[in-house]
């Protein structure tokens, strides 16, 4: 960067300024044209699924419905149980979500904050883990349940191992909001005659809360999108899921693209909330760890 | 000094009661790390060597028969590797020059910035199978929106995820649209880099390229990294559009590794050759992952004050 010194010609503020205001129009059009390119295929979904049949194959095509048939969607309702699969995921995600953002801030406080032997290789083993593809350990896994402990079409393989710590990553993310609580207080509450446990409920989930909020969301989508394991553990179709109904929801359909993208469109719908609900946390909490160790 | 039951002193006993509440909380995952985690590692490799499932109602050890059959007799999986990398390579290459790109865009002050955040956002909060089902329309070979873009500029209609050289980049196109995700990493990485650094630049005459390119992209790479690190492990797992849209095919062109051991284990129950292929795998995961720690030390920068 030295020689460009040379070349300093100091611009003066007011140009700078002007610069950064074309700069700032300028990137504003070019997200506004990003993001309508981004959101096209949600908005063909959406609005192929409020036309008739004949609208959809029409040539040219057309970018909105002539008359928008919100009916679609309630004649879909009558072979996509939207709300048995919806309870059946919900079934599954809410104690799973419960279970690792709890156990994830357990591991992620013992890892931050207390001194105990084996530490660091305990938590080499856990960081170690999160370069380890879930597909490698997938097919004993199956074994282990199907054939071992004989659990067969059952939830539970689908929400056991959530109990287990919440993932790596989420581990690691409290640990590091952890380390940003002033150990004074803790020190503070010791004086007082607090436990470790004591400190971690009154002390500690007070100020982190916002990590185990984003640790909920990333475990909601996590679980939100685990199709794989769903398709192998689950049979029965009064046990299927969303995501195992729109499979086979459209295997039987074929080609009823209308009914199809109004089934589509609904599984899109949970997860759009959930996230609204939570995006303010969301950025915060990824910001704030830090990434750098 | 007070002498506690054991005869230990007040620090010995503090120690002991702060150790065992670690432990208590690291019980799960403890547990996780074992049973989930690491002995289902140790059980690939060695049911990689039995025999079980379809014929072998219990594991049989065959030795090496299942690494033989499978890179001398196989006539999907050599493919199915090539397949794999080549995914691999143009999403990990795509979304992150996109999610980079965005994110650079994103950390400028500009109106409405977190409604621009949730939009690219959107994409990775929808459910796969809805993501693939719906995508599979946009690309239908007579009336899906991509034809007719194609067919408004004059040119002629693709069969996208049906025709056997575009099946692979059109399911790479989603995996970028997928990765939102990455963009929010990028941005908190961007939000990190000091800027006292672009000032010094921007006093020294910089301009806006040589800013990126020896100011933010230096202070960016452990994030890059990261990023590139995850990105590869999750493009490389590839198996739900596979088995929702494509069924591998047309012919093998999109038969995944992990959709060629999915198929083996669950379809034609061939558990412990899936386990080979589980294993080779991983060990391919493994190599990726250790050149890139290798080379990683030449490129990336890490601030002499991070700890």
């Amino acid at each position: 960067m030295r020689e460009n010194a040379a070349g300093f010609r100091g611009p003066s503020i007011r140009s700078r300024k002007r610069q950064e205001k074309i700069g700032n129009s300028a990137t504003l059009i070019i997200l506004i044209l990003l993001g309508a390119l981004v959101l096209l295929p949600i908005w063909w979904m959406f609005r192929s699924s409020l036309m008739t049949n004949a609208e959809l194959y029409a040539y040219p095509p057309k970018f909105l419905p002539g008359r928008w048939l919100f009916g679609n969607y309630v004649s879909t309702m009558d072979y996509f149980p939207f709300w048995k699969y919806f309870k059946n995921t919900m079934t599954i995600i809410v104690p799973s979500v419960l279970g690792g953002t709890v156990t994830a801030t357990l591991a992620g406080y013992a890892f931050a904050r207390l001194k105990f032997r084996g530490k660091k290789f305990l938590f080499t083993l856990c960081v170690g883990s999160m370069l380890l593809p879930t597909m490698v350990t997938l097919v004993p896994l199956y074994i282990l349940w199907t054939r071992g402990l004989h659990v067969v079409d059952s939830y539970l393989p689908l929400i056991f191992p959530h109990f287990c710590g919440g993932g790596a990553f989420n581990i690691f993310l409290i640990r590091q909001f952890v380390r940003t609580i002033p150990r004074e207080l803790d020190e503070a509450a010791t004086i007082d005659g607090a436990g470790h446990f004591r400190i971690l409920v009154s002390i500690i989930i007070p100020s982190i809360k916002s990590a185990m909020i984003v640790v909920a969301l990333l475990l909601f989508i996590m679980l939100w999108n685990d199709l794989l394991q769903q398709i192998i553990y689950i049979n029965s179709l009064d046990k299927f899921t969303i995501a195992l109904g729109l499979a086979q929801f459209k295997g039987s359909l074929g080609t009823d693209w209308t009914k199809i993208m109004c089934a589509t469109c609904m599984s899109f719908v949970p997860g759009v909330i959930f996230y609204l609900i939570g995006q303010k946390y969301f950025v915060e909490g990824i910001v704030m760890t830090g990434m750098k160790n | 000094m007070r002498i506690f039951p054991g005869g230990k002193t007040l620090k010995e006993a503090i120690r002991k009661a702060e150790s065992r509440t670690a432990y208590l909380c690291l019980i799960p995952s403890i547990i996780g790390l074992v049973f989930i985690t690491y002995l289902p590692l140790l059980s690939v490799f060695i049911l990689g060597f039995f025999k079980f499932g379809k014929g072998a109602p219990t594991p049989v050890f065959v030795g090496l028969e299942n690494y033989i059959r499978l890179f001398t007799s196989d006539p999907y999986f050599l493919d199915s590797i090539r397949v794999t990398v080549y995914f691999s390579v143009l999403a990990v290459i795509g979304s992150l020059i996109y999610s980079l790109f965005l994110a650079m865009l994103l950390n400028r002050k500009i109106p409405a910035r977190g409604f621009f955040r949730a939009v690219f956002y959107l994409p990775y909060v929808l459910p796969a199978m809805a993501v693939y089902i719906g995508w599979s329309w946009l690309y239908e070979s007579n009336f899906g929106l991509f034809n007719f873009i194609l067919s408004s500029f004059g040119l002629d209609k693709v069969r996208f995820i049906a025709d056997s050289h575009l099946v692979v980049p059109s399911l790479a196109v989603i995996s970028v649209w997928l990765s939102g995700n990455l963009i929010v990493i990028f941005l908190a990485g961007l939000q990190n880099v000091p800027r006292v650094y672009h000032d010094a630049a921007e006093i020294d005459g910089a301009n806006g390229w040589q800013r990126f390119r020896h100011v933010t992209i230096p202070c960016m790479t452990p994030i890059i990294f990261y990023n590139l690190l995850m990105a590869l492990i999750t493009n490389m797992q590839i198996v739900i559009p596979a088995i929702a849209l494509t069924n591998g095919g047309p012919g093998n062109a999109s038969c995944f590794l992990t959709y060629l051991m999915y198929r083996y284990a669950f379809i034609s129950n061939q558990l412990g050759y899936a386990c080979s292929i589980s294993f080779v795998f991983f060990i391919i995961i493994a190599v990726f992952t250790a050149i890139l720690f290798a080379t990683s030390k030449s490129w990336i920068f890490y601030e002499g004050d991070a700890n």
